[in-house]
């Protein structure tokens, strides 16, 4: 029933969210990016954690390793922001790769700590201002904005669709993984490393491509964030913005629309309760443990590829 | 050579600290393969209570006795806290998906810390000199009796510790939970027992560790729990996570790391350093230094 609806769903989905700038007062308009920003680097996220099934608490650095590649090329070197994109998505990606390569033989707990421990290594190249280029605990501020064609008056707006497009683009990148050859290698490798590499998928190069594909794609948010509020600062990307995008992917099932949902939960309720501010993560942390008790499988549990019906045995959902 | 001594001592008092914590996150590993990311909470949250269990029941004055009713009631208010932890975050999830657990210990650590933040407020506090500020100056080296106190304490309460595991019978029993859950079961061990016993035990080392860095360190804030614990986190992995006297070396081994760091080298990249020894570490032994290697099972 609902895979049957989605191929209408996402169409109305981008409509509403087109329409969105029409009812939205500026300050709304922010949270509304920020948002759509957020659920890219989630659904980066998923990539590793939901898909590949490691253990990814890690991700903010990536996320920042993007925002700050264009920030600094924008602001030391003069690039537009739009030409910094490339880099932004590429040099995260080589850094994935360089990163997870000696780590992706730990076994789940210990890759979460050390990608935390790379995550606040980063953190503290920030903020000591290493070789001058990261502006140090406040950053980097005042840079360019990617003007839109016809938005060009109003930088929030162009923002705003900036976002969208990224989140465009990065949905058309999480379905085609699904149906190819590397998503179903990782969906093996998820279910049982041992029984996916004894039918001969290489299983540390998808590892690593995971990797390397959440890193690249988080990069991009990066870039998209930098434009956004333009200015970039360590806190941003620290590891507590990694335990957050865990946290949303194990809540909403780790599947696009329990993603989608999560990111809701997790960081635009907050701002709707801001004047709870003193209670509100209080009742989150409660609400995040209600959620596994009822949910343990999440919000919107994710089920994999297309299994015709008469292939699934009575009581087993194709999970 | 001063400079060597003082970090010596120095790093002895951190690394006790660390062990003490490291022991509850070591040991509810062991039994239940789950990170329990709320215990740096309770950590941070012993030393709130104890503060408020001395100003509000003994006012001032330090006498050893109050020192030791001080930490007894700590440490039973906050076993209470662990146990209740377990029942209501963790023993429902223990079937669930492994995440789902992990996201569950995510939850109660923001509700604790931001329980602390409620009830005592988000600005530092400073904890209050239960044991006096005597200082000895030994040829350079400067040691204080606090320090001396943490090191004697910690190292007494972890050598119960290890009887306590290795020779009783509840030990065993939860040596042989931590091998292996369902022939534990089948055995005749009552596991539900043995967890509960494993939060009491750890969060109680847990909330001494939690007035030791109260007391060494002075200034006490509601969201130190996950630097405190997660450099006791550390030292359990270097050590071999699951494994009783890898926590203590491993904490051992961290306190005169960090201590090292900050006395060649420099302390604002102290987290750096922590972390790339654990990766170095990690690379070389993949189970850390204690830790069994586990053959894969078929």
């Amino acid at each position: 029933m609902i895979k049957k609806l989605q191929p209408i769903a996402y169409p109305l989905f981008f409509l509403a969210m087109m329409s969105m700038p029409a009812f939205l007062d500026p300050r709304w308009l922010a949270v509304a990016t920020t948002f759509i920003i957020f659920t890219i680097v989630a659904l980066s996220t998923d990539i590793v954690l939901g898909k590949g099934g490691m253990f990814n608490m890690g991700q903010a650095l990536f996320f920042g390793l993007g925002a700050y590649t264009s920030a600094i090329l924008n602001a030391k070197f003069g690039w537009p922001l739009l030409a910094t994109l490339p880099a932004a998505i590429l040099i995260p990606a080589l850094f994935g790769v360089l990163l997870a390569g000696p780590i992706v033989h730990l076994r789940g707990d210990y890759l979460l700590v050390t990608l935390i421990g790379f995550n606040i290594v980063f953190i503290q190249v920030l903020q000591n201002n290493l070789g001058g280029l990261t502006g140090g605990p406040n950053g980097i501020f005042g840079l360019d904005v990617i003007s839109l064609p016809g938005m060009t008056d109003s930088p929030q707006l162009g923002a705003f669709y900036t976002a969208l497009i990224a989140l465009l683009i990065t949905l058309l990148v999480m379905f085609n993984l699904d149906k190819s050859k590397a998503g179903r290698a990782l969906h093996y490798l998820r279910e049982d490393e041992l029984a996916a590499s004894s039918i001969g998928i290489n299983t540390r190069v998808y590892k690593i491509f995971a990797f390397a594909l959440g890193a690249g794609i988080a990069g991009m948010a990066g870039t998209i964030y930098a434009n956004q509020y333009s200015a970039v600062s360590p806190e941003a990307f620290d590891f507590v913005q990694s335990v957050l995008f865990f946290s949303i992917v194990i809540v909403g099932g780790s599947s696009v629309p329990g993603i989608f949902l999560g990111v809701f939960v997790m960081f635009v309720l907050p701002e709707i309760f801001r004047e709870f501010a003193t209670w509100r993560y209080f009742i989150f942390g409660f609400a995040m443990i209600f959620t596994m008790i009822l949910r343990p499988r999440g919000i919107w549990p994710a089920t994999f590829g297309k299994i015709p019906r008469r292939l699934i045995k009575e009581g087993n959902n194709g999970n | 050579m001063d400079i060597f001594l003082q970090q010596l001592a120095n790093g002895l008092t951190i690394g006790s600290m660390f062990a003490l914590i490291a022991l509850g996150y070591t040991m509810v590993y062991g039994v239940m393969k789950l990170i329990n990311f709320a215990h740096g909470d309770l950590v941070a949250a012993s030393a709130f209570v104890g503060l408020f269990i001395f100003t509000n029941l003994f006012g001032s004055g330090t006498s050893i006795f109050i020192a030791i009713a001080v930490f007894l009631l700590t440490a039973v208010v906050i076993a209470i806290c662990g146990v209740f932890l377990e029942r209501v975050a963790y023993r429902p999830l223990r079937t669930a998906p492994r995440l789902s657990a992990v996201v569950s210990a995510l939850g109660a650590s923001m509700v604790i810390q931001n329980g602390i933040m409620l009830l005592w407020g988000p600005q530092l506090k400073i904890f209050p000199d239960l044991i006096p500020q005597v200082y000895w100056d030994l040829g350079g080296v400067v040691i204080s009796l606090i320090q001396v106190l943490i090191m004697a304490f910690s190292l007494i309460l972890m050598i119960a510790l290890y009887i306590f595991i290795e020779k009783t019978k509840m030990g065993t029993a939860i040596r042989a939970s931590s091998i292996d859950q369902d022939a534990a079961r089948l055995m005749g061990i009552n596991v539900n027992n043995i967890i509960v016993t494993i939060f009491v035990i750890g969060t109680s080392l847990g909330a001494v560790g939690g007035l030791f860095i109260g007391l060494y360190y002075k200034g006490i804030t509601f969201n130190m729990g996950w630097q405190y614990g997660l450099n006791a986190f550390i030292a359990a992995i270097i050590g071999g996570i699951g494994n009783i006297p890898g926590a203590m070396l491993g904490g051992m081994l961290l306190g005169l790391f960090n201590a090292f760091i900050a006395g060649y080298v420099s302390s604002t990249w102290a987290d750096a350093f922590t972390f790339t020894l654990l990766i170095v570490i990690l690379i070389f032994r993949p189970t850390g230094i204690l830790g069994e290697r586990v053959a894969e099972k078929v």
